[in-house]
This record gives C-alpha cells, structure tokens and sequence, in this order.
C-alpha cells in the first residue's frame, strides 16, 4: 500500500513539482488576468491602447479571427476558453527551459485539459440538438451501443497521450543526452579539472539546441494542434440547420 | 535469454510505429511542397497546414516511442 491507496495519507497535501509549477504557471496568468482587467475598466475607450493592453487587445482580436475562421457561425465568442487555455499551455511546455519540472510530464495536467475540451464537446452536443443526443449513441442500429459508448473515449485519450507523449519524450531525450554528455566531458577533461566541475564544459553547447526543438518548437505545434482540435471537435456538433440560416442570411445581405 | 534483453526487444518492436509514422509524414511533405510549387501564392496557407498535419501524423510515432520508453524504464 503506497501513499495514494492509503487512506491515512490522503488528507497530507504533497503535491509532486510538476503540479506546483502547474498551480504558479495559474497564478502568474491569473495575476496577469487582474491586471489586464484593471487596466482595460480604466482605459479611455476613445483614445488608443497603449502598452500591454494594446498586446491583449491584438491577442484578443486575432483569436476572434481564427475562431471565426474555423468553427463558423454559432460560436462568435467562444474565444475566451481559447485565451485560458493557450498561455497555459504554452508556457507549461516551454517553462523545462528553466530547469523547472514540465507540468505536461504528469498524466494529470493533459488529462485534466483534455477534459474540458471533452466535456465542452459533449455540452455543445447536448445544447444543440438536445434530446437527440442521445441518438448518437444507437447511430446505425442500437446493435452499436457498446461500440459507440467505447469510441466517445477516442478523443480524450488521443488529446491526452499527444500532449503527454510530446513532453515526456522531449524530456526523456534531452536528460538521456545531459547524462551522456556530462559522462563524456567528465572523461576528457576530468584528467585536467579534478572534481565534478569537469562535466559541465560539453553540455551548454548541444542541449540548447534539443530544448529549442523540444520545448519551443513542439511546445508550439502542440499547442497549436491541441486549440485547432478543440475547435474542430467542437465546431462539428453544430446541427447543419445554424449553418444554413447563416448562410441564408449573409446572402439576403448580398442581394440587398 | 534475460529479462532485459527481452524488454530490448520488446522496445525494439514498438519502435517499428515510428518508422511507419516517418514515412506518413515524408509523403504529407511531398505532397505539400508540390502543392507550393504549383501555386506559390498559397505558400503561407499550406505551410501551417503542413505543421499542423506534421504534428498530428508525428502523434503515432510519439505513441510508439512513448511504449518504448515506459517498456524499457517502468516494466
């Protein structure tokens, strides 16, 4: 019985660091968050933004953009989940260039951002079509129930495993490399420099290469991958009838 | 034969999906840097596309090296 089955240890908080850089990662943004709302309730609506409100507003403005973009008419603000969800997860990926534990190398950070974007789906279903939601589940023919009940895990797991495999894989190279480096650079120059200070000379030349790739770069396209699946997951539960009345609607204002 | 020499061929064959995913992902190149050259102006909006396809073909080869790792470090 180890400590998460034990019930006596279960009421001693003892977080691993990955999920106490998580929760500082949340803090800085939602200190961020109150600074940003602070400044934009003061600001004269009339004049220019100037400073890190012109920053936010850009932000802001792009991603109504790429939202419009994508997912269509029926979601004109559902930028804002967006807005949480890709500083999170950005700096969460790029913050191992620190040194500080990735909080994407515990199961539990994907997870739990997999989730939302698994619940938001199946809410936006339910909003949408309502009583035949449950119609997806006996699609074809209610021969298919317990397919279907298994195939609605599909994309949970894969956003989850994507996001989690990324990190870890990066991780686990770039400490596979540090170690044979350090041993490497310990045997040249250990006969020169006596003591552990001579595994240090050949690690800062190749390892800022790797966290470029792996924590920047991928960090980047992960992100990426994980907002753009959101929205297409999202934007496909919306019954065709939105879409028509919308398109309806933009032509009636071309003919006028 | 060992434990361990087992476990490295047991990680050896989850490697297999990697080389599959590498071949995914040279075809998405090719096919993508034919579409730039046949219509230059396009070039931004098929080169994003083909990040974000890159990623999402790179998943597998994740996957089979994520198998690999656990096989050798946790089993």
């Amino acid at each position: 019985m180890d400590k998460y089955t034990d019930p006596a240890t279960w009421n001693s908080f003892n977080p691993s660091g990955e999920v106490i850089v998580a929760l500082f990662v949340i803090g800085i943004l939602v200190i961020l968050a109150i600074v940003v709302g602070i400044l934009a309730r003061r600001a004269d609506p009339l004049k220019r933004p100037k400073g890190l409100l012109k920053v936010v507003e850009w932000c802001v403005e792009k991603l109504d953009a790429f939202v419009a973009d994508i997912m269509g008419p029926g979601f004109e603000n559902f930028g804002g989940i967006l807005l949480a969800i890709i500083p999170f997860l950005f700096i969460a990926f790029t913050i191992g260039i620190t040194g500080l534990p990735s909080p994407i190398n515990n199961l539990a950070v994907p997870l739990v951002l997999a989730l939302v974007t698994f619940a938001l789906i199946h809410f936006t279903a339910m909003r949408y079509n309502k009583g035949k939601y449950f119609k997806r589940f006996v699609d074809p023919l209610p021969v298919f129930l317990p397919i279907n009940l298994l195939s609605m895990w599909a994309p949970l797991i894969s956003m989850t495993l994507r996001m989690f495999g990324n990190g870890v894989v990066g991780w686990v190279l770039i400490t596979i490399v540090n170690n044979a480096l350090e041993s490497a650079s310990t045997a040249i120059f250990g006969s020169v420099i006596a003591g552990g200070a001579s595994g240090i000379f050949l690690v800062p030349i190749i390892t800022p290469v790797l966290h470029a790739y792996f924590d920047l770069f991928s960090g980047f396209v992960q992100t990426m991958v994980f907002v753009f699946l959101t929205c297409l997951f999202i934007a496909q539960e919306r019954p065709d009838e939105i879409e028509q009345e919308a398109e309806m609607g933009s032509r009636k204002e071309a003919v006028k | 034969m060992t434990d361990v020499g087992l476990k490295a061929i047991a990680a050896a064959i989850a490697i297999f999906g990697a080389g599959a995913s590498s071949i995914g992902e040279g075809l998405l190149v090719t096919k993508a840097i034919d579409g730039m050259a046949r219509n230059p102006e396009m070039y931004g909006k098929l080169r994003s596309s083909m990040i974000i396809g890159a990623a999402l073909v790179e998943t597998c080869g994740i996957y089979a090296l994520l198998v690999a790792i656990l096989i050798i470090f946790v089993m």
